[in-house]
């Protein structure tokens, strides 16, 4: 547990299981992150994590920022941040996701 | 059943409704030395035990009287809990070579809540693990049961077992029917059955149809619940897998009930397991042999609301095969 935030306060969250090594668990958390950042523009946020401060920042595009410690807490405060509940089988999800991508694109 | 590896204790929660006959089943894996090297807890939501002086052959027995540990007597089991786990950790001799423990539940209880208690407590979640949910069903009056008392749906539908017991003293057509819909309420859980606690063989229940259970007064009808299996493709690892699984949980939690399956990654085979909306720790389980297993990769998402393509699709999207 960090000493200075007291993160993480259980044996890590479930989703970052599945990495024993250093290396991996660093890749397992960037690819979280980019996981989240190809979703989460969708609803005018956008997320970092540099690698070394525990958890993950979220920002709306007011500049607005919030740190969370753990992906299921990115999603309680990705609703508070946007005012929109976030369900993945959502059909709107599906297509308001898709629309979003797609303007990058252009 | 899996084996204590990291020495956390594994926990059994053996639930069903009053009078279910948990005690006589427990009484004769006790018996038969099924469950020699746990600890049973024994809860009850009356003043006045009753169960502890019938399981006297269990290797130590706590019993927790005068209040159900699902609503009132949550902060008690807690703190019988942390005690026990404290004790082993502190060298007891008498704890420290137990690997299990069995928590008999108030025939009141929703192992739900029992189950959240204990896997979000900052203290146990480092000393017990929840190994399996058992609820016992009487043969003779659970469909009644089912109809009456939605607790004991809430029972069967959070159970990772179904063990159906009195099959002696009831007719066989009635029998196929119980477990018919005990399999349409809970399509991921093991149906067993006993007669006087020991195994019992149960009839063949193709081709019967369910029991529709009419809802509780005053709610909507629930839609079926319905397992769907998911096989994870090359492209959706376990980051992507969990990601989109926390998203689902956290806007469906109440509606999945269970999620369990095997996935690998680059630490091994991950087990995954889940209640509602707490995920368990998932645990590294041992190779199943030279070659992946049809089993690995692939997960059950049991619950309702859902249609099997949307969550095929969503997951798609998420770990971007379809963009």
């Amino acid at each position: 547990m960090c000493a200075n935030c007291g993160f993480p306060s259980a044996p890590g969250h479930w989703t970052e299981a599945g990495a024993s090594t250093p290396t991996d668990r660093l890749r397992a958390r960037f690819r979280r992150a980019q996981l989240l950042q190809s979703v989460l523009p969708a609803f005018g946020l956008s997320v970092h994590d540099d690698g070394a401060i525990p958890g993950v920042t979220l920002s709306d595009r007011t500049g607005r920022h919030e740190m969370v410690d753990d992906v299921s807490e990115v999603w309680r405060a990705a609703e508070r941040m946007s005012g929109r509940v976030i369900d993945p089988l959502d059909p709107q999800f599906l297509a308001e996701a898709c629309d979003a991508e797609e303007r990058e694109d252009t | 059943m899996s084996e204590a590896r990291d020495g956390r204790m594994r926990l059994t929660v053996l639930g069903g409704f009053l009078g279910s006959g948990k005690t006589t089943w427990l009484r004769h894996q006790l018996h038969h030395g099924q469950m020699k090297d746990a600890l049973v807890i024994v809860n009850e939501a009356a003043e006045v035990p009753v169960d502890d002086a019938l399981l006297a052959r269990s290797a130590e027995l706590r019993v927790l009287a005068g209040g159900c540990a699902c609503c009132d007597g949550r902060e008690a089991l807690v703190a019988l809990l942390r005690a026990i786990c404290d004790a082993r950790v502190g060298g007891d001799d008498a704890l420290a070579s137990l690997d299990r423990v069995v928590l008999e539940t108030s025939g009141l209880a929703d192992p739900g809540p029992i189950v959240d208690t204990i896997r979000t407590d900052p203290v146990l979640i480092h000393h017990l693990m929840v190994d399996e949910i058992v609820i016992a069903i009487d043969a003779l009056y659970g469909l009644d049961q089912m109809r009456h008392e939605p607790l004991t749906l809430r029972q069967i539908e959070t159970a990772d077992r179904l063990l159906v017991t009195k099959v002696d003293a009831a007719a066989e057509p009635d029998l196929a029917r119980l477990v018919a819909t005990l399999q349409a309420l809970n399509p991921g859980a093991a149906i067993s059955g006993a007669a006087m606690g020991s195994g019992a063989g149960l009839p063949d229940h193709a081709g019967i149809e369910p029991v529709a259970i009419p809802p509780a007064e005053g709610s909507r009808a629930p839609a079926p619940i319905a397992a769907t299996r998911l096989d994870l493709s090359e492209a959706t690892d376990w980051p992507a897998f969990s990601v989109w699984l926390s998203a689902l949980l956290h806007a469906r939690g109440d509606d999945i009930m269970r999620v369990k399956g095997v996935v690998r990654t680059p630490a091994g085979r991950l087990l995954l397991q889940s209640v509602r909306k707490v995920v368990q720790q998932p645990e590294i389980v041992p190779e199943a042999g030279a070659k992946p297993t049809d089993d690995d990769n692939s997960v059950v998402v049991i619950g309702r609301g859902f249609r099997a393509e949307d969550l095929r699709k969503s997951l798609a999207y998420f770990t971007g095969e379809r963009r």
